[in-house]
């Protein structure tokens, strides 16, 4: 099938790519609209960074084709990457220069004059707080402040797309908040596209308009967040707080607990699908009367976190 | 490659300005890189030179020249006796050590400007930004060959105010530049500069630090520095034809080698291995 140029700002078909034996991405088709922001979510290896990467035009797809903002990456790359930024998963600051050298190195490099690269890296330094460390070398930078001026640096040129890489690995909660929040408000105020690359389920939840979870290259499910957990997720999700790791025993008693759908160790207990309330008093119960401790119930509404690993047991389910 | 274009200068100067700000600042690159000139075109010259001059009074007979073809001596033992230690060593047999400089210049900027890249993980900023495959290499091969150049000519300015000042009032006139002496440096140690940037570029390609690059490049320039140690003397020995038909020489290995470094230095293969 052949894109046409007309179409949303980001389109693929059957795009692919390897490395030596092994699949980076396989068969990906997307399609991402003016102004979306699309999260693509899965663990490491799954495709993501490759998936940018081709979008961009730094790596040439084996097979399939893309399109953005109507240009051929793997032709048009520098017309493409003119009109997109990118927020690479390291930084990629140059710690020899300072805050203000770092911008106006890429100011430059896009092709602003001195006078306007210094106007521009500026506002920058304002708009993101950190006119103070301005001539500061970045080698002395928290992970906050580095992915701060990465993320000034890739809106230096108010790009119509943006290419996030993990934008809120190693930031605290605040700047976490901050981040999304400014991603929100470039999507929904300035119209501008966003793909964000992570495997941050939370913030992958609360600002992105659509997931595509990845696995081993594969686009595995596709959707708004609400219609996926509720397309995947099936049953009551729970979690049970054993105080520590739950031991296989526990965790095959509470299994053969009619109405108990799934299970999954977690760090502290046990997260499980039940079939409806009731089932919790059951298992409750069941454990009550094999004298197991059990420090914390609850039933709750199915989360991003779910879903992902409701996802993730099927991919391993297919690998076995 | 991507571009069929002309090169665009405003981008390629701008990556080569922040590489030599950052090159400035970093003390790892800088003091290896002008200590060996220093101690090569000044200190070196300025001990052996006075060395040579104190032996010079004396106005023995050189020995070694007797070991030579007529042809390759007669430069030298054309001259009054008392010039002939002087000019031998001045003019001959530190001369070689001055095509290190260009060599070791242009490996170790090329080392940092591909391999420190990979290093410091900033390469992959630089393949999202708008430049094309072609530039992007031309500002990296830059990056090491105008500092090589203007430290070997700077520091070639040197030693010869160094050489003439040791030999004045023996030799009579100008020890060097000579006409060799000018094809050295204006046609093979630019050659030189390349033919080390284009092992470089190769080896950088295979490394993930400057340091590996380092260790590796210096594997393959080492060789090719004791050759070249071993033969200038002999280039300034013979006719300029020569002189500059082995410079040719040189050029054409530096430049199949650059060529074809260009030709898989391309963002695919970069972000491949990066």
């Amino acid at each position: 099938m052949t894109i046409q140029a007309d179409e949303a700002p980001i389109v693929t078909r059957s795009l692919s790519r390897s490395f030596d034996d092994r699949v980076a991405v396989d068969g990906l088709d997307l399609e991402v609209r003016r102004g979306e922001v699309l999260a693509l979510l899965g663990p490491n290896g799954a495709g993501k960074t490759t998936t940018v990467r081709m979008l961009n035009g730094v790596l040439t797809p084996d097979r399939g084709e893309a399109r953005v903002l109507g240009l051929d990456p793997t032709v048009d790359g520098d017309a493409v990457r003119r009109r997109t930024g990118v927020l690479t998963e390291n930084a990629g600051l140059d710690d020899r220069l300072t805050a203000r050298e770092n911008l106006e190195y890429t100011a430059r490099m896009r092709g602003y004059s001195i006078d306007e690269a210094r106007t521009r890296v500026d506002a920058q330094l304002a708009r993101f707080a950190m006119g103070e460390m301005a001539d500061l070398r970045t080698a002395g930078f928290s992970t906050g402040q580095r992915k701060r001026l990465a993320l000034a640096r890739a809106l230096l040129h108010d790009p119509e797309i943006l290419f996030l890489d993990e934008p809120t690995s190693g930031l605290d909660p605040a700047a976490t908040r901050e981040v999304t929040d400014l991603i929100g408000t470039l999507a929904r105020e300035h119209g501008r596209t966003v793909i964000l690359a992570t495997h941050f389920l939370g913030e992958a939840g609360r600002v992105a308009d659509r997931m595509a979870v990845l696995d081993r290259g594969r686009l595995r499910a596709l959707g708004k967040p609400d219609d996926l957990a509720a397309e995947l997720w099936d049953g009551v999700p729970a979690d049970l707080d054993f105080g520590g790791p739950v031991n296989q025993a526990v965790l095959d008693l509470v299994d053969n607990v009619d109405g108990v759908l799934r299970t999954e160790a977690r760090a502290t207990g046990a997260t499980i699908a039940i079939r409806d309330r009731e089932t919790m008093a059951r298992i409750l119960a069941v454990l009550a009367a094999h004298e197991i401790d059990v420090f914390g119930a609850a039933v709750r509404q199915a989360s991003m976190e779910d879903v992902y690993f409701a996802l993730e047991s099927g991919f391993a389910a297919e690998q076995r | 490659m991507t571009a069929t274009t002309t090169p665009d200068v405003h981008v390629i100067r701008a990556i080569i300005a922040r590489d030599l700000r950052a090159v400035r600042r970093s003390k790892a690159v800088v003091i290896p890189m002008l200590t060996v000139p220093v101690i090569l075109m000044v200190v070196l010259p300025l001990v052996v030179g006075y060395t040579a001059r104190r032996a010079s009074r004396t106005g023995a007979r050189i020995e070694f020249l007797d070991s030579l073809p007529s042809q390759l001596a007669e430069p030298i033992s054309s001259l009054p006796q008392e010039e002939q230690l002087l000019t031998l060593v001045l003019g001959f047999l530190l001369a070689p050590l001055f095509l290190i400089v260009p060599l070791m210049v242009s490996a170790v900027l090329a080392a940092d400007a591909f391999a420190g890249e990979k290093e410091r993980r900033t390469m992959e900023t630089l393949l999202h930004l708008p430049i094309t495959d072609r530039d992007l290499f031309i500002a990296k091969f830059l990056t090491g060959f105008l500092p090589a150049i203007a430290v070997s000519w700077i520091g070639f300015a040197c030693f010869a105010v160094v050489a003439n000042a040791v030999s004045y009032g023996i030799v009579d006139g100008l020890v060097v530049p000579n006409t060799l002496w000018l094809i050295v440096i204006f046609w093979v140690a630019p050659a030189i500069a390349t033919l080390g940037l284009g092992i470089m570029v190769r080896v950088s390609a295979r490394c993930r630090t400057t340091q590996e690059a380092n260790q590796l490049g210096g594997a393959v320039i080492l060789p090719l520095v004791f050759l070249a140690v071993g033969q200038s003397t002999g280039l300034l020995l013979v006719d300029a034809e020569i002189a500059l038909a082995i410079g040719a020489l040189i050029w054409v290995v530096a430049l199949t080698l650059v060529v074809r470094g260009a030709s898989r230095f391309t963002r695919d293969r970069v972000a491949g291995d990066s």
